[in-house]
């Protein structure tokens, strides 16, 4: 199971709105190349070995855009993510 | 093809597929702090009447979440909850709504609600401005702030919502801004849980409408400058006015126990019959 997933139909843009991007602690999104069917450019996962699944993104996203799954295998140890 | 659900969605109508909101609006990280409380709490959806007002905050709950939903008048949920909360005392009455709907327009009704110490949750979307209509300055714009109403900066002093609601006799009276989901979560499952008035105030981010007038950005901007300008009550307690000038104090305010008035409307209504018999 991979760990992260990008519903990139509800994403409203990495360059309008880019908070996934701003809150993961590994900066691992950059942004994908496909436009969604309302015109905005979802974020792309670089590393998903190096995520945590700190639930970061996915707690930030305003579109519930992202979801982590906490238990999946491999990687190193799920962290602790932080808001301050 | 991707066919994971998020795990929030099950608290959703089915057939609203889209936030009502533009990209990187706060809105959603209080729409999620929400539904995340409920399902840490394992309340049903059944168990609410969600009250909303009109501004684009009062879309949070309308139609979004799958539950009784009441979308009312300009400034008037709290008043609609008060009687919805009278009416069905066991129900969690919980409002969502902006800082002009529930501060300017609204203002009388919440430090009422507050006073009376009647059982609502108040979920406070503070982003400083009238976003829907325009932009336009609001009772809780930062002094100095540019909007399109006050192209030079407001002249006006705003108001501090989470102590003026202490004042008026809050239960429980939180505020974190949207760098803060966690602790929001929290604070709402803390008001849910609450006996009395809970007010959680959500300092929170308009990139649109705030954004651009004030000259302070996009989402990512205004999330960096709560996070460096938030201080924690505790710090804040020890420090001197001119020092919180332009700070974003956030925690708990309040968290009291103090008699509840539907609870005191039924303890009342009990009694009289009981001597009637
Ligand atoms: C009686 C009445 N007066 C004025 C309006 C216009 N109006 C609609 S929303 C709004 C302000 C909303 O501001 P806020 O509550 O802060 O919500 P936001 O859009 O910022 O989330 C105003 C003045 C109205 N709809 N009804
Ligand atoms: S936070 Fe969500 S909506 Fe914003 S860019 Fe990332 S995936 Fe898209
Ligand atoms: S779960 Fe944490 S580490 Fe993984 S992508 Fe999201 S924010 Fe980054
Ligand atoms: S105008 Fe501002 S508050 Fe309204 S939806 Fe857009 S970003 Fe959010
Ligand atoms: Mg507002």
């Amino acid at each position: 199971m991979s760990k992260v997933d990008v519903l990139s139909q509800n994403c409203k843009g990495v360059d309008q709105c880019g908070i996934c991007k701003y809150v993961c602690p590994k900066d691992l999104y950059r942004d994908s190349k496909e436009m969604n069917s309302a015109g905005y450019i979802p974020p792309e996962m670089t590393d998903e070995a190096s995520c945590t699944a700190c639930e970061n993104c996915m707690i930030y996203c305003p579109d519930m855009a992202i979801v982590v799954h906490k238990d999946a295998q491999d990687g190193p140890p799920a962290g602790e993510g932080s808001d301050d | 093809m991707n066919a994971t659900v998020h795990p929030l969605r099950k608290y959703a109508r089915p057939h609203v597929t889209r936030t009502t909101t533009c990209p990187g609006c706060g809105n959603g990280i209080a729409t999620q702090a929400i539904l995340r409380a409920i399902e840490e709490l394992d309340l049903r959806m059944d168990d609410f009447v969600f009250v909303s007002g009109i501004g684009c905050s009062a879309w949070i709950p309308s139609p979004f979440f799958a539950a009784d939903t009441l979308h009312t008048t300009h400034g008037r949920p709290v008043a609609f909850a008060t009687g919805v909360k009278l009416g069905l005392p066991e129900k969690h009455v919980m409002v969502v709504s902006g800082d002009g709907d529930l501060t300017a327009i609204g203002g009388n009704h919440l430090i009422h609600a507050a006073r009376r110490n009647i059982g609502l949750t108040v979920v406070l979307m503070n982003n400083g401005i009238y976003g829907m209509t325009g932009g336009q300055t609001a009772p809780t714009t930062p002094r100095g702030i540019s909007t399109v109403t006050s192209p030079y900066g407001s002249l006006e002093h705003s108001f501090d919502i989470a102590p003026m609601i202490v004042s008026a006799g809050a239960a429980y009276v939180a505020r974190w801004t949207t760098h803060h989901p966690r602790q929001l979560t929290k604070a709402i499952k803390k008001g849910l849980t609450k006996k009395g008035f809970a007010l959680i105030e959500v300092v929170t981010q308009c990139p649109v409408q705030f954004g651009r007038a004030s000259k302070l950005g996009g989402a990512v901007e205004i999330l960096k400058h709560f996070k460096s300008n938030s201080v924690r009550i505790e710090k804040a307690r020890k420090m001197d006015p001119a020092e919180l000038l332009g700070k974003i104090v956030v925690g708990e305010f309040v968290d009291i126990e103090k008699p509840e008035l539907s609870s005191e409307w039924t303890r009342l209504i009990h009694s009289m019959r009981e001597g009637r018999q």
